[in-house]
């Protein structure tokens, strides 16, 4: 278990500095200057692009570039972003913590509904209801996010206003409030945005649990619990709901990193400042070091989710032996 | 639910102290398109820090309601109160001793000193420094007078002088490396001498600001001035309908009817600083010592202007909400002519130039062609402007009417840049956007051997009638000869200028006495007030 647990972490460094390299590459070999962002408006003499490209190093070979990215990196700095002016870290400090809340919202609606849903209409096979459930999850499934998002926040936002329209929090009221209101003030704004992308991810969930489920209700087990006499209730969640849950933590560390990474299209219709929204903004200014850092960030927890899920389902599965594989 | 969400809402509002009343309560929020960089004007060439920085910091002197820039007629005194000209080379500025910086020090000659040689240094490399250039030295006579010192004299000296530059602080930023004042922790936490003074900024959500009660020029109305960042224009709307949001400078035509229909919403129409144009590149794609195979020639360019019908184009577009320019100009601009010689739409006249030029469609596929060259060629726009896209359809349609083919390409905006910085591209829909005066925008795009000129377009007759421009004596001088220098341009036509935006501001009607400045629409934003029976709960908010 160490040794595969080590083994890992090895392979998740490895591709993390893969996605490092990756990524300097690209976003320094694509079209357009940091320093001449958009081909409207201002204009910048060459002579401040020039000197701009010498005090931040873009004047020196890519290879120079990079190994002294890979130092600064090894030392824990991602450098200063081209369009902030500001470290980094700091700009990232700034938006994880709004991600990693709506993330995990939005994966506790997204898991809680799904498995739900899915068992209800699981345990109610081919009837009336698990039809109607079938189309409005199917619905939700293809429908695109950013308009799913605009369409709760014209209903419950600008037609019945129970919900605030975007933001992390009031900007008038949030700091005046004391912390009790703080929180629920958070929690009003985090509604939407969570809502959105916990329902659509919901829909997908209750199709999987769905299909699982029914794979598992008929398996000799379940019937065996049924004629010891077991209450149909217990019977499902006892018995056929925890082995039909095993896929979807698979599911589940899949969508880790998102708890890291953000959604963009739903950040920026809800103006929440997260990582997807940062990133965003930093590819289409060519900010060089946010764009790097939020890719190294993206793929470390791509890399720690997965290991997480494997470990989950080792957990939850005492079939799964970690590195038996290995060991035979 | 409905009760739920009653409750949520009034557990969120426990806590709140309800305590402001009377004529300075106002909250102002104010739905921002983006989020400044820094706040310190010389390091900064965003657009959305300038709005900021109008409520910061001060100028000496700010363009007065004519827009005029010419001498010092109609500016109006921030900083320095009175001004006389000791020579027509030398202005004297005598500041006002009541000026404070938000540390409480008084604001002094030697900080406008400062703010010169901060400006004007080349490692800053300020946007300020091009329009300093003719200013010798500034020196200090005593702590509440400087003096201006030109090179030459000439009709922008003032404006020049007072417009581009705010009044920095120099006992807080003295010992800040030039070569470090991008980063320096002062840009996000800055001191100015303006009307509101920084309290907070969160990033990516918002940025407050507090009315200085002691403002020497005088006490502003809102007492709280509060950017919210929002990503998208519709939202921003969305916002504003919503009651979370008080103003927001540029309502998209397409949301213009949800804003009319809210009666809590009343709209400022004012003249936009963009001009949009399609330019031609005038000189060979990957060699710019030869001309353009198409666009070297005067008469296709003439042709393609003809073939264009930018009123149609505009009206389909904007409605009422934009104007064919008469050249490269935007709504705001006193040069704005319409009595200019510009060419009408005449398909059949284009055809007939084309034809005369050899120009036919020889083969049958629509396109016409000239020793088996077709007259084809490649439109750049860019992905993020939905208006230039739409433009770039019905001049595609319009130009295929004559025989034209259009290849549209859309591109990320710095990548359209490259090209075209490259000359790698034959025509491309631009759009620009102008300081109060023609002088600066106008070398910059149109002038042989300049940064963005992007279109190669050389014609000394043009520069020799913009250099008189820039040196006539008088206002009404000045304008005559802008007049003979667009004409020039025109009639050469190394670009179709499209569109020039009416802008439209909205803003909940319970703010009075909305005074908008088409160039910084919340410059005047310390005379807006909300009266005491307008108020609502957020305005009484106090700050913990």
């Amino acid at each position: 278990m160490t040794a595969w647990l080590l083994r890992r972490l090895a392979a998740s460094v490895a591709i993390v500095f893969a996605v490092l390299t990756l990524t300097f590459v690209l976003i320094h070999l694509a079209p357009g200057s940091p320093f001449r962002p958009s081909a409207d408006d201002r204009t910048v003499s060459p002579e401040v692009i020039a000197r701009l490209d010498r005090v931040y190093g873009l004047d020196r070979p890519l290879a120079v570039q990079y190994l002294k990215y890979i130092g600064n990196v090894a030392r824990g700095e991602f450098g200063e972003s081209f369009s902030q002016h500001r470290p980094v870290a700091r700009a990232l400090a700034d938006a994880v913590p709004n991600t990693v809340l709506l993330g995990v919202a939005a994966l506790a609606i997204e898991f809680a509904l799904g498995i739900a849903l899915g068992a209800y209409q699981a345990a109610r096979a081919r009837r009336r209801v698990d039809a109607a459930l079938s189309h409005v999850t199917l619905f939700f499934y293809s429908v695109p996010t950013f308009w799913l998002g605009l369409a709760l926040l014209l209903v419950f936002g600008q037609w019945l206003h129970w919900l605030p329209v975007g933001g992390v929090g009031d900007p008038v009221v949030h700091d005046s409030l004391p912390w009790a209101g703080r929180v629920l003030d958070t929690l009003r704004h985090l509604v939407l945005p969570a809502g959105t992308l916990g329902l659509v991810g919901a829909a997908g969930t209750a199709r999987y649990q769905r299909a699982a489920m029914l794979e598992v209700i008929h398996q000799d087990y379940v019937r065996t619990a049924r004629a010891k006499g077991l209450s149909e209730r217990r019977v499902l969640l006892r018995h056929a709901l925890r082995n039909a849950v095993l896929p979807i933590i698979t599911l589940l560390g899949l969508s880790l990193p998102f708890l890291l990474t953000g959604a963009v299209l739903v950040e920026t219709v809800f103006s929440w400042p997260g990582m997807g929204k940062l990133a965003a903004d930093a590819i289409f200014a060519r900010d060089y070091p946010v764009v790097t850092a939020a890719a190294i960030l993206a793929a470390a927890m791509v890399a720690v989710s997965s290991v997480a899920a494997d470990l989950l389902t080792a957990v939850a599965d005492p079939r799964v032996r970690l590195g038996a594989r290995d060991a035979r | 639910m409905q009760v739920a969400v009653a409750a949520l809402a009034a557990l969120t509002a426990c806590g709140r102290r309800a305590e402001c009343t009377g004529e300075y309560c106002g909250t102002l929020v104010i739905a921002g398109l983006g989020e400044p960089d820094i706040l310190l004007p010389p390091a900064s060439d965003d657009a959305h820090a300038d709005a900021v920085d109008d409520q910061l910091y001060v100028k000496l002197a700010d363009l007065g309601p004519s827009g005029n820039t010419f001498g010092d007629v109609g500016f109006v005194p921030e900083l320095a109160e009175r001004w006389e000209w000791d020579n027509p080379r030398t202005i004297t500025f005598h500041l006002n001793p009541n000026a404070r910086w938000h540390d409480g020090r008084p604001v002094r000659a030697e900080d406008v000193a400062f703010s010169f040689d901060v400006n004007t240094d080349s490692i800053v490399n300020s946007r300020a420094r091009a329009s300093l250039t003719k200013v010798r030295r500034v020196t200090t006579r005593d702590s509440l007078t400087v003096v201006f010192h030109f090179s030459e004299a000439y009709p922008e000296m003032f404006y020049d002088a007072v417009h581009h530059m705010r009044i920095l602080p120099a006992h807080l930023l003295r010992t800040v490396p030039r070569d470090q004042l991008r980063t320096a922790p002062f840009g996000r936490a800055p001191v100015g001498a303006g009307c509101y003074r920084f309290v907070a900024w969160k990033a990516g959500q918002s940025l407050e600001l507090a009315a200085d009660s002691t403002c020497f020029l005088g006490r502003p109305h809102i007492r709280r001035l509060l950017w919210r960042f929002t990503p998208d224009p519709s939202v921003a709307v969305t916002q504003l309908v919503a009651g979370e949001a008080d103003v927001y400078e540029y309502v998209p035509p397409q949301d213009l009817e949800r804003v009319r229909a809210d009666s809590q919403l009343v709209t400022y129409p004012y003249a936009g600083p963009y001009y949009t144009f399609l330019g031609f590149n005038l000189r060979a794609r990957g060699d710019t010592s030869l001309p353009h195979p198409l666009f070297g020639d005067r008469q296709l360019r003439r042709a393609l202007t003809l073939a264009t019908d930018r009123q149609q184009l505009v009206q389909s577009v904007f409605g009422g909400l934009a104007k064919v320019p008469p050249g490269p100009m935007p709504l705001l601009w006193s040069t704005w002519d319409s009595t200019l010689r510009v060419m009408p739409f005449d398909s059949a006249a284009a055809v007939r130039i084309l034809a005369a030029n050899g120009w036919r469609d020889h083969d049958g596929d629509g396109v016409a062609d000239r020793e088996g060259q077709k007259l084809a060629f490649e439109l750049l726009t860019v992905t993020t402007s939905p208006n230039r896209r739409q433009y770039a359809r019905l001049l595609q349609e319009q130009f295929r009417r004559i025989g034209v083919a259009v290849e549209i390409t859309e591109l990320e905006s710095s990548v359209m840049t490259q090209r075209m910085e490259t000359g790698n591209y034959d025509a491309a829909l631009v759009s620009r956007i102008g300081d109060p005066s023609p002088t600066s925008s106008i070398a910059l795009n149109w002038l042989a051997g300049s940064s963005s000129n992007y279109t190669r377009y050389d014609n000394p007759v043009f520069a020799e009638a913009y250099a008189r421009a820039t040196d006539a004596t008088t206002r009404d001088a000045a304008l005559r000869v802008w007049r003979s220098a667009f004409q020039v341009l025109l009639d050469d036509a190394p670009a179709i200028w499209l569109y020039s935006q009416q802008v439209v501001a909205v803003v909940q009607r319970r703010v009075a006495d909305v005074r908008i400045r088409p160039d910084a629409p919340y410059a005047l934003v310390r005379t807006w007030r909300i009266p005491a029976d307008r108020l609502i709960d957020r305005d009484r908010v106090e700050r913990r």
